[in-house]
């Protein structure tokens, strides 16, 4: 069945496309070419309207045990803001914690086709990926974390080659079925178990006397060696210190040339300046940015309100325990192989630190001039709601409504702030690159994010106004895999997306360590700690395999 | 020779062996039970007659579709099951509760309203150096607990054995551990030796006047928490009265809050067999609540004395019950309340409900996925007697087609 939007304004930017009239043809779930005759069984007047491939948010904690302890603590969220369920939808609720199906439904009516869960402890991989089949509509993924796991630091400190260490990660990445490698306060969620409160990043580890920058150094040449499309993603020691601008520019050099994706930056942009010792670094970081072609980031940025952090970071997430909002938090030890804490937050305008973290973010945006290297994320639901994009769009976008948010801050942090002085408005290219053809560009994603034939047909439409965050809020119609998921009434369709991984190879023979590992030291043996390759199609999820550079070798 | 995972207790050994069908329990009679259970009954009926799978499917879809306030109670489940049962709620405007929920639901609400220190069960193998046994022995439960958790001889970072102390009543005390300092406490006064050890690891002076109170072990085991690398406290909700055991958590967590300024300390409760973490975690992530939730204005709510499925029978509040029992083998409860009975084979029925459906048994007739006690690990369940039974997913599956979108 081909099915034509005709007449939109398409803005691709993969395939150089900005602004154009065209019309766009989909068959059997991807972008097809114009019929030779003639013939559509579906048409859509796209007249005025704006087209582009489906949004892809590359870091959204939207699965697995934390994100499912953020809902329990959050028991406000779930009691406030229910959802009802419709003749195809799910019951669900939640804003800052919202259940699955209830996610899936947000996004796809927001345009997004895509959302990579980011942080997945290792043995939470299975308990993960099911939840994941109840997440619907949009296709996902995640990145595995490694860094804190017990095995990785033992081989760092034994001086294991760094062939053996590309095996083990690639080895980690199959068993549970990952798309990416995360690195989290490296070393640090280990050190907080042997009660340590903080780590620099040449600071040696308790037990193996690791240092976090060696961990980086490994593992972001590990995820280049196996071919890995996602370079490391990687959220830097000391989130949320004054001065851990150092740390960041460090971490930068650790991966030595390697690439590397620098996560929730704005959380890891502070310097020390100022009466209240709180100051940005953002034009610092962005000024290495700028410079190091090797350096993509995500940013991170808080919104004003109620959300919970949740994040594996236990080492931070036990010191910030001080501003819970409501008061509470929980703090979790996983299996040697990380953690989790949950902290509520409400963040408040008329709180100096909230007012310049916003500023922060919002200047990191501005002042990386690359478009394809910083992504538009808010760490769902950390600094705030993915609801929250459509708001933040705007502020990119239309400097006199930034400006008038700004002068409503604490009085202090508009002095603390350049912002009012950065003129920079992020084009609608701009926008589609960092929120469609740039994301799936640095996942490795080759048939999404863009529009042209043979693409996956994931296409949001949009009305086009002057005022972009009521566009943003609410496409005209969502497209995914060809299916109108979303339209003028709402959720119209439910499919269930893809769940995306790769499959670095590795040395079969080499596995030998990580067995006797398993079966000596921890709770579940290496028979049942990988997936096995039928058990996510058991349960009724569509993997979808995307292809790895070839193996190199230093 | 395959290793397979149980799923008769929370701690979901993963070590048993397969061979030709029989099943190795490495000692374990909770396992080994669970893996004999008889074939039993494999046919699906009506009032009593023997009808195919169908048309069992079809009148349990015409009882729920039928009725004004449908209860779905039992939910012992793996996690596909329990999906399933929870896809069926909210069509139907269900109301959800497991069996006795009631203590697991006490250590969550002190999660809701406080929060938790906690940590799996690998870290508590590795780590633990001291260990506080609070309320009765855990490896009645958990057979292997001990040799798993505590007995381990790999450890990765505690050298030789950990300090281990029990507080509780002596008559529940652990047999099968040696136990440094007992601190004997009678059930009634265990919530008030909680406070005092809370008071002493403050370093407050417990006054002499809590006679019923073992104050100088208690010191002890204060002291000893205090000098811990990694100390940890086991417990099991179910040990504690009714209206104790949020108390109970409260306290632990209050004890927790204040060893982890100085030194790491770490909660586990315990229980968790029957799969009730794995059915808690898909309530939170599909309806974000881990129990006790009404589907019936069409969106879900929660409420622990409202939807208890033991009050909603007695109160004769709900007019058709779903009972689901494919883990442990639990008749549905005493009930006028016509019932459709999700049961496996070998579950004795004291009379015949309005529909009988025959599910497998996770891990005997079919594959299949379930939580531990520590919530964060899933482990794959083999099939270790394969049969053509349909699991409580495709049961509840064919029910909800049958029920289709009318409601």
């Amino acid at each position: 069945m081909i099915t034509k939007l005709a007449g939109g304004v398409v803005l691709d930017p993969a395939n150089g496309v900005n602004g154009e009239r065209r019309d766009l043809f989909m068959d059997n779930g991807r972008i097809v070419a114009a019929p030779a005759d003639g013939r559509v069984d579906r048409s859509y007047d796209l007249r005025g309207l704006v087209a582009m491939a489906g949004a892809i948010d590359i870091h959204s904690h939207v699965s697995g045990g934390k994100v499912n302890l953020a809902r329990l603590l959050m028991s406000e969220d779930h009691r406030d803001v229910t959802v009802a369920r419709g003749a195809l939808t799910r019951s669900g609720g939640g804003e800052a914690t919202p259940s699955s199906f209830v996610t899936g439904y947000r996004y796809a009516a927001m345009g997004y086709t895509a959302a990579f869960e980011p942080a997945m402890v290792p043995s939470n991989a299975r308990a993960a990926h099911l939840e994941m089949a109840d997440l619907p509509i949009i296709d996902k993924g995640t990145y595995v974390m490694l860094g804190n796991d017990e095995l990785l630091l033992r081989m760092l400190a034994e001086g294991a080659e760094q062939e053996r260490i590309d095996d083990y990660v690639a080895w980690m990445m199959q068993a549970t079925a990952a798309l990416g490698v995360k690195t989290v306060n490296p070393g640090g969620i280990s050190a907080f178990k042997f009660n340590g409160r903080g780590l620099d990043i040449d600071q040696a580890g308790p037990q193996h006397g690791v240092t976090p920058r060696r961990i980086i150094q490994a593992l972001a040449r590990a995820v280049s060696e196996l071919g890995v499309p996602h370079p490391l993603h990687t959220h830097c020691n000391n989130l949320g210190i004054p001065g851990n601008i150092e740390t960041t520019l460090a971490t930068i050099a650790a991966a030595e040339g390697f690439p590397i994706h620098l996560t929730h930056a704005q959380f890891h942009s502070y310097g020390t300046e100022g009466d209240r010792h709180f100051s940005s670094a953002a034009a610092r970081l962005a000024e290495a940015v700028n410079r190091n072609r090797n350096v993509t980031l995500d940013v991170g940025q808080i919104m004003f309100g109620q959300t919970v952090t949740a994040s594996a970071d236990t080492m931070a997430q036990y010191r910030n325990r001080v501003f819970a909002s409501p008061d509470k938090w929980i703090s979790m030890d996983i299996e040697c192989d990380g953690g989790c804490g949950l902290v509520p937050f409400h963040y408040r305008d008329t709180n100096f630190v909230n007012a310049l973290q916003w500023a922060i973010g919002l200047e990191l945006f501005l002042l990386i001039a690359d478009p394809w290297r910083v992504f538009l994320t808010t760490d769902h639901p950390n600094g705030a709601p993915f609801t929250a994009y459509p708001t933040l769009v705007r502020l990119l976008m239309d400097r006199g409504y930034r400006n008038d948010c700004l002068k409503t801050l604490h009085p202090a942090a508009q002095k603390a702030t350049n912002l009012g002085s950065i003129a920079r408005e992020y084009t609608l290219e701009e926008i589609a690159i960092m929120t469609r053809a740039s994301p799936a560009r640095l996942l490795g994603l080759a048939d999404r994010g863009q529009l042209g034939i043979g693409a996956a047909a994931d296409i949001t439409v949009y009305a086009d106004d002057a005022d972009r965050e009521r566009m943003f809020r609410a496409p005209r119609y969502v497209f995914k895999d060809g299916v109108e998921v979303s339209g003028e009434s709402g959720i119209a369709a439910m499919p269930m997306g893809a769940t995306h991984v790769v499959r670095p190879e590795f040395d079969k023979g080499a596995t030998g360590p990580i067995k006797r590992f398993f079966d000596d030291h921890m709770t579940v043996g290496f028979a049942h700690f990988p997936l096995s390759p039928g058990e996510l199609a058991d349960a009724g999820i569509r993997v979808l395999e995307h292809a790895c550079r070839p193996r190199t070798r230093a | 020779m395959p290793s397979i995972a149980c799923p008769f207790c929370g701690l979901v050994c993963d070590d048993l062996l397969l061979e030709e069908g029989r099943v190795d329990s490495r000692g374990c009679a909770k396992g080994a039970a669970g893996f004999a259970r008889p074939e039993g009954i494999r046919e699906h009926r009506i009032a009593g007659g023997p009808v195919p799978f169908a048309a069992a499917a079809a009148a349990a879809a015409t009882l729920l579709a039928g009725a004004q306030q449908p209860l779905i109670a039992g939910l012992g489940a793996d996690i596909a099951g329990v999906r399933a049962l929870l896809a069926l709620a909210d069509r139907t405007g269900a109301i959800v509760d497991r069996w006795q929920s009631a203590a697991q639901l006490s250590n969550l609400a002190v999660m809701q309203r406080a929060g938790a220190l906690a940590a799996t069960f690998g870290e508590i193998a590795n780590r633990a150096d001291v260990v506080l046994l609070l309320g009765r022995d855990p490896s009645r439960e958990h057979p292997r607990l001990f040799e798993r958790l505590l007995r381990n001889r790999t450890a990765l970072y505690r050298a030789g054995a950990p300090w281990v102390s029990y507080l509780g009543p002596p008559a529940l005390a652990p047999a099968d551990i040696a136990l440094a300092v007992p601190a004997p406490v009678e059930a009634s006064s265990l919530v008030d030796a909680l406070a005092a050890l809370s008071a002493m690891v403050r370093g407050k002076r417990v006054a002499g006047n809590a006679a019923a109170l073992p104050l100088a072990a208690l010191g002890q085991i204060a002291e000893r928490l205090k000098a811990a690398r990694y100390g940890a406290i086991l417990w099991e909700a179910a040990a504690f009265a009714l209206g104790e055991a949020q108390i109970a958590a409260a306290l632990v967590l209050h004890i927790l809050r204040i060893l982890n300024l100085t030194t790491r300390c770490v909660g586990l409760p315990l229980g968790g067999g029957d799969n009730a973490q794995g059915a808690a975690q898909a309530m939170l992530w599909q309806a974000g609540w881990p129990g006790r939730i009404s589907f019936a204005t069409g969106t879900p709510e929660h409420d622990p004395w409202r939807f208890d499925a033991e009050r909603l029978l007695a109160a004769r509040e709900v007019d058709a019950l779903l009972w689901v029992a494919a883990l442990s083998p639990t008749p549905p409860p005493a009930t006028t309340v016509p019932t459709v009975a999700l049961v496996g084979p070998d579950v004795t029925l004291p009379a015949a409900p309005a529909v009988e459906i025959r599910v497998g048994v996770p891990a005997l007739d079919h594959a299949g996925a379930v939580v531990r006690a520590d919530t964060v690990i899933a482990l794959p369940l083999a099939a270790a007697r394969p049969s053509a039974l349909p699991s409580v997913a495709a049961a509840a599956a064919a029910i909800l087609e049958r029920i289709g979108a009318s409601r």
